[in-house]
């Protein structure tokens, strides 16, 4: 298909040298063919074009505007039958990097357990400080988080708390589809991100395993 | 030389329409995605999202999803579940059957879509006990 249709376009650009303008002598040169020659002789060579200043700017126009116009109808033309460059969202989507920084998770051991410590590194390199962190001793003794709070639209996406993170509980996960109508629904509690972690968990091992040869 | 003068074009066509299902269903199809294309099924997932590939298309356009039919024109970007999310962006050539990086834990839960908006939406808690307990005159 795509071979035809070149053929337009190509068709298209070379047609519009023939609707070039030639030059035209002025009309005091012009003589009438089949009219006898007045002093004798036939003059057959390009005749000197008239330089008034009105013939010079319509012989201009005539070229600048004129074919212009024939050439680009036949470039639009041309450009109706290629095939488009844009992609056709929510249906096809952009290639994306592993190490893309996206939607915050909170991410657990392979048991279930969660991983968070509650050290704080996170809420401490946090550049905009968008991390809030409250932590309390558990039932069992160990030393979890009570109180993660990330604000969304705080948040600058820099991707510092994930290389923080000694346990790797807070990462960046692929998605960016999370856009929401209020801003309340961007301030992110602690249950939050866990069930994040627990939708994305897939994905997250996934880049996590692509990128480890180079980390 | 039904090649050089473009006629397996024709019968691309009839059989894209073929697979859709018919010229109703074709144009349904047309309609709801914009777009009506050859391609091979690569894979469904548990959602009932079908993938297709065809390589013929420049990267980018060449893997794309077809929402499972109940989500009728209430499609969205956020539907793609995240086993299929690293085919569908070109991070991996690999199904997430054939890929080994993938984990399967019991405790992962099932994929929901952006649901700001509705009922269904994130509102943000507090999950810890507040640190004032306020006065409440009544009570000795």
């Amino acid at each position: 298909m795509s071979c035809s249709f070149s053929k337009i376009f190509s068709a298209a650009r070379t047609g519009s040298k023939f609707v070039r303008p030639t030059y035209h002598p002025g009309h005091h040169h012009q003589r009438l063919l089949g009219s006898p020659p007045k002093d004798g002789y036939l003059y057959v060579n390009n005749k000197v074009p008239s330089m008034d200043f009105n013939d010079i700017t319509d012989r201009a126009a005539q070229t600048m505007f004129f074919t212009e116009l024939v050439r680009g109808f036949g470039v639009t033309l041309a450009h109706i039958f290629k095939e488009p460059a844009t992609i056709n969202y929510p249906f096809e989507k952009g290639p994306l990097s592993p190490r893309f920084r996206g939607e915050h998770a909170l991410r657990r051991y392979p048991s279930g357990e969660e991983r968070c410590i509650a050290c704080k590194l996170c809420e401490a390199i946090c550049p905009a400080q968008a991390i809030t962190i409250e932590a309390e001793e558990r039932a069992d003794g160990s030393r979890r988080t009570t109180r993660y709070d990330i604000d969304m639209t705080k948040c600058i996406y820099c991707g510092f708390c994930q290389e923080a993170c000694p346990v790797d509980a807070i990462v960046e996960g692929p998605n960016f589809e999370f856009s929401t109508e209020t801003h309340e629904e961007l301030l992110y509690n602690k249950e939050k991100l866990l069930n994040n972690g627990d939708k994305w968990e897939s994905e997250i091992a996934a880049n996590i395993h692509a990128d480890h040869l180079y980390r | 030389m039904a090649r050089y003068f473009g006629l397996d074009r024709i019968f691309t066509f009839l059989n894209t329409i073929k697979e859709a299902g018919g010229i109703r269903a074709s144009l349904y199809k047309l309609y709801r995605m914009d777009n009506l294309r050859p391609g091979q099924l690569v894979g469904t997932d548990k959602y009932g999202n079908k993938y297709y590939q065809n390589p013929s298309y420049f990267y980018g356009r060449n893997r794309w999803i077809e929402y499972a039919p109940y989500y009728g024109m209430e499609y969205d970007g956020s539907q793609v579940p995240a086993e299929w999310y690293g085919w569908l962006h070109y991070k991996t050539d690999l199904t997430p059957d054939q890929d080994p990086s993938r984990p399967k834990y019991k405790w992962m839960l099932d994929h929901t879509e952006n649901l700001s908006g509705t009922p269904g939406q994130y509102m943000p808690y507090s999950t810890t006990r507040p640190k004032i307990e306020p006065w409440i005159p009544g009570r000795k």
